[in-house]
């Protein structure tokens, strides 16, 4: 791209307006994106059981609870600038303020959890694992009550993911197979599972351990990327 | 020379390595015609993988030739992109070979912006599978460092390894394997001068036709 270009860019992000994929709905951007200062990319992801809402100075988006539209896709932003505004979940609401790294993906997860009712978990990578022949697996846990999650795989219960905390999300390449994952917070023996089906070479997916009320939730889904437009 | 690039139908597409006469819209075009295979060359200048999926206006011009006619280039910006099914569907190709990596390489900038480059790449390459056709994609040369560009040999190389594991479907062609860091002189760090272009194309000429028979389309 050109400096000319970028320029253009910088300028014409303010004004853009998009359709996301995830609701099929016109609605306005959260935030301006990508070059000529590099770029990083946030989504937003509602692992609460009804609907959440963000807004930010520049738009307010709707994130619905169903498993098919409760992950949103990657969206481009412009990293070193704080990313503010509020989410909402009923009644109770959270503030926003991130600030991304270049090339960091952050995932900002809404759960019906803590004494407010509402909790923002903001989980952080810099992957590098992209790779059009592999695909990418990343375990999400926000269960406070699973100690330690684990992705595991097949009838023996192999670990592909070991030990991720509360808070915390593991990151494997994997080679596109059709295999049974479940996640297990102690037992492999008890573990729930994640359904992902055949993966795909290239394809990045994401698992979320959630707490549903005493046996963990798990929502799994291919994750989608969001192209940068100036 | 392999006989089975003889009758295919080439699409080359690209960046600026393909928007002036005497770069490879020249000398890669009519390498792979002296092969006996039809070919349509379009390049856009400053344009990513991106911008051949989702609609926008090239920033600094754009050129087509088809077959044995000369380069038609037009140089104003603000005229809207080329994009990939578009153009397949006029071209209906037997392969598609796409050279591009310097808009996308992020030079200037402190880290290597993977997952940016990683996502279009993917959506351009999804694309050209989704048509059924093999693909092969062209990584860029060595260039020279200490110009406007901020062009680096590390960077180069970075992107290089990168678009190897990146750009599956296709076959990777690896440019920096033509030539020594500096050999081919560039006019202003970024693009080479003819003699560069023309050993350029011969080599990517070449390996394509070393690899033709690895080129079959899916059933």
């Amino acid at each position: 791209m050109t400096p000319a270009r970028f320029a253009a860019a910088a300028v014409l992000a303010v004004l853009a307006v998009w359709t996301p994929r995830a609701t099929g709905a016109a609605e306005g951007r959260l935030y301006p994106s990508g070059p000529p200062n590099g770029v990083a990319y946030l989504r937003f992801v509602n692992m609460a059981p009804q609907e959440v809402t963000i807004v930010s100075p520049a738009a307010k988006i709707t994130i619905p609870a169903d498993d098919a539209h409760r992950v949103r896709a990657f969206d481009p932003v412009t990293p070193g600038v704080a990313l503010t505004g509020s989410a909402q979940l009923g009644k109770a609401s959270a503030a926003i303020d991130v600030k991304l790294a270049a090339n960091e993906f952050v995932t900002v997860a809404v759960s019906a959890d803590g004494p407010d009712g509402m909790k923002l978990t903001v989980f952080r990578e810099v992957p590098a694992d992209f790779n059009a022949q592999k695909s990418s697996l990343g375990l999400f846990n926000l269960d406070k009550d699973c100690g330690q999650a684990q992705l595991v795989a097949g009838d023996n219960r192999q670990s592909v993911i070991p030990d991720v905390a509360p808070g915390g999300v593991g990151r494997r390449s994997v080679n596109p197979v059709n295999v049974e994952l479940a996640v297990a917070c102690a037992d492999p023996a008890k573990a729930a599972p994640a359904r992902l089906g055949q993966l795909t070479a290239g394809d990045r997916y994401s698992i979320f351990v959630v707490d549903a009320g005493g046996a963990p939730q798990i929502v799994a889904q291919r994750d989608e990327q969001a192209p940068f437009r100036p | 020379m392999n006989a089975l690039l003889a009758g295919l139908t080439v699409l080359v597409i690209g960046d600026s390595h393909m928007v002036t006469r005497d770069y490879l819209i020249t000398h890669l075009h009519d390498d792979l015609l002296a092969q006996g295979a039809q070919v349509d060359t379009f390049g856009m200048c400053g344009a990513n993988a991106g911008d051949w999926v989702y609609p926008t206006t090239v920033s600094c011009g754009k050129a087509e030739r088809i077959g044995k006619a000369g380069p038609q280039i037009n140089r104003a910006p603000g005229s809207p992109t080329y994009q990939i099914d578009a153009v397949i569907d006029r071209v209906h190709p037997n392969l598609v070979v796409i050279e591009m990596g310097d808009t996308m390489a992020g030079y200037g900038q402190a880290s290597f912006p993977q997952g940016w480059i990683y996502q279009q790449v993917h959506a351009l390459t999804g694309r050209i599978a989704a048509h059924n056709v093999p693909c092969v994609w062209v990584g860029p040369p060595w260039g020279s460092e200490g110009s406007s560009y901020h062009k680096t040999f590390a960077r180069v190389k970075e992107m290089s390894e990168f678009l190897a594991t990146a750009v599956a479907p296709c076959r990777f062609i690896d440019s920096t394997q033509f030539s020594k860091q500096g050999e081919w002189p560039t006019i202003d760090g970024q693009h080479l001068t003819a003699s560069g272009y023309k050993a350029w194309g011969a080599d990517i000429a070449a390996a394509l036709d070393k690899i033709a028979p690895e080129l079959a389309p899916k059933p």
